[in-house]
């Protein structure tokens, strides 16, 4: 919390957490809260969000865990796969134009808003002062273009129609702005913007600056601080990079993953904004699922060295990562987190 | 008045104008030109340069996608207008079926490897998402494609491709399978019994290309 102060400085030591999903099956297991229960019932979502801290002494407790709740509200049905560990999603795309999405007037009694609300307070409840609760949101853009309306479709309104993607945009901000306070509300300590639909694997950055950046300035500018911006894919090549455009956006800080090199990250945030908090990119698959557990200590290490100010996975745990390599991240960050940038 | 129509089918794919290259393509019908020159000429020619452009990093996926389906359009119009004869004309790099083994509705990786492969000049029949293996098989009895693309996102769903490889093999269909995805690599797919890896999509149409073999 304090490295989204701007006061690094102070701390003793960089911080071990994740600011998207730490949810794990170990973690299911050995807390009685598999999926998909947890996503709908608040007590098992709470311990759920908490299990690697439990576990493996991660510091932040992360709910919810998965991208599909915003969609859920504005009206898309949800497969939930019972009885088994399987990622939800949608069962249809529900919208074409913007007028087929669906804006609740009861926010806090809509889709799963009550259970997250619910465990937020949980989870406040025992851990405030202790660790940040952390809530993620998946911000408009996303959100639209991977669960309400066929992706495809979408990318090629957004060179055929933009008018129609800016009518979507400018319908859903300031809702998606209330289901982050709504979280804010109930306790979050920070907000994570996961908008992982913008990198130059989609879209070129001139999309960016005209059909999203306006909306997520506005939707962060909506929202309390702290705030982390999370943006997934290549971020950055040599003729072209999206990191200036993400800092500018307002969060406190931006998280990224490993297709996107730290150091060059470091390098064009200072230019923005001298000692911009950047967190990641510790690869959550090749690395912390895969291990071994010296090679995630040197890749924390390798993280830390290359400017990352939060070093956390590139993305959410992946689901079957044994304890035991979490445990070798925390231990990462423990052990080599004092070494930030400048000793 | 063949050059005009021919490069009017260049142009609307090159300038994603879908509309346009439906009217192109009924432009051609009733100039009378060959329906097969229409599409190697005309839209192959169109696509391979956005594709190309996609490459270098000038156009991104909403470019890609318009264009893509500009051509698919306008393909729709010509190829009921081929004859036998002009049919076995039309050069194709080979027929390539794919699928999301198991997965969500959120096949967009595959569809940007389907997509580019349409512009890489192959055949391609996608299967969706969510494919079991039984369908693999069956659909490969049914088209006889030279290569079979399989994408997972996740590890509980990658480990059905082996099964569906060795599915494909017991029913003789030993076709040059190619596997990509998140959680895939070079060394699973080896370990799976797989020919190919891609780890992106150029990679995917690189690799398939190499193993379809000089056939081109």
């Amino acid at each position: 919390m304090t490295i989204l102060d701007g006061k690094k400085k102070e701390v003793d030591r960089l911080p071990a957490f994740n600011s998207v999903g730490t949810y794990t099956v170990d973690g299911m297991k050995a807390f009685d809260s598999s999926w998909p229960a947890a996503h709908r019932d608040p007590a098992k979502m709470a311990k759920l969000g908490s299990a690697l801290h439990r576990l493996a002494r991660l510091e932040a407790a992360v709910v919810p865990f998965d991208l599909t709740v915003e969609a859920e509200v504005l009206g898309a049905p949800v497969e939930f796969f019972e009885d088994k560990i399987k990622w939800p999603t949608v069962k249809r795309f529900i919208a074409e134009k913007p007028s087929d999405l669906k804006f609740p007037k009861e926010l806090s009694s809509a889709g799963r808003i009550p259970v997250i609300t619910e465990a937020i307070k949980i989870l406040k409840k025992e851990f405030d002062g202790k660790m940040p609760v952390i809530a993620y949101l998946c911000c408009p853009f996303e959100s639209i273009s991977s669960y309400l309306v066929d992706s495809i479709e979408f990318l090629k309104k957004c060179k055929s129609e933009p008018e129609t993607i800016h009518e979507f945009m400018k319908t859903a901000t300031p809702y998606f702005a209330e289901i982050a306070n709504t979280f804010k509300d109930a306790g979050a300590d920070i907000i994570t913007f996961r908008e992982e639909a913008v990198s130059l694997n989609n879209i070129h950055p001139r999309y960016f600056d005209e059909l999203v950046k306006p909306y997520l300035e506005d939707l962060i500018d909506r929202v309390r601080p702290p705030r982390i911006l999370h943006a997934c894919g290549q971020l950055w090549s040599p003729a072209l990079e999206m990191v200036s455009r993400l800092v500018e956006c307002g969060a406190e800080a931006l998280a990224i993953e490993e297709s996107t090199p730290m150091d060059k990250a470091r390098e064009i945030a200072d230019r923005v904004k001298s000692t911009y908090p950047l967190a990641g990119n510790v690869n959550a698959y090749r690395i912390i699922h895969q291990g071994p557990p010296e090679k995630i200590a040197e890749r924390v290490k390798e993280v830390i060295v290359q400017g990352s100010d939060m070093p956390m996975p590139g993305c959410d745990f992946w689901l079957e990562t044994p304890t035991k390599h979490v445990k070798a991240f925390v231990d990462g960050v423990r052990e080599h987190g004092c070494l930030g940038r400048g000793g | 008045m063949r050059e005009e129509v021919i490069s009017k089918l260049v142009n609307t794919v090159t300038s994603y104008d879908v509309e346009g290259a439906i009217k192109a393509a009924e432009d051609a019908l009733t100039a009378g030109v060959d329906p097969v020159d229409a599409i190697e000429e005309g839209l192959a020619k169109g696509i391979r340069i956005v594709g190309d452009k996609f490459g270098a990093r000038e156009v991104f996926l909403p470019e890609l996608m318009v264009a893509v389906e500009a051509m698919r359009q306008a393909m729709a119009i010509l190829e009921p207008a081929m004859t036998e004869k002009t049919k076995t004309k039309k050069k194709s790099l080979g027929k390539v079926m794919i699928g999301t083994v198991q997965g969500d509705i959120h096949d967009i990786g595959k569809s940007i490897v389907s997509a580019m492969l349409t512009v890489a000049g192959f055949d391609v029949i996608d299967l969706g998402s969510d494919v079991p293996a039984e369908k693999f098989v069956e659909k490969a009895k049914e088209f006889q494609p030279d290569v079979i693309g399989m994408s997972a996102l996740m590890t509980t769903s990658m480990l059905k491709m082996g099964p569906i490889i060795e599915a494909l093999r017991r029913e003789g269909l030993r076709k040059v399978v190619i596997v990509g995805g998140a959680p895939t690599s070079k060394d699973w797919a080896e370990k799976i019994g797989a020919d190919g890896y891609g780890g992106d999509a150029m990679e995917a149409v690189e690799i398939t290309k190499r193993l379809v073999g000089p056939a081109e």
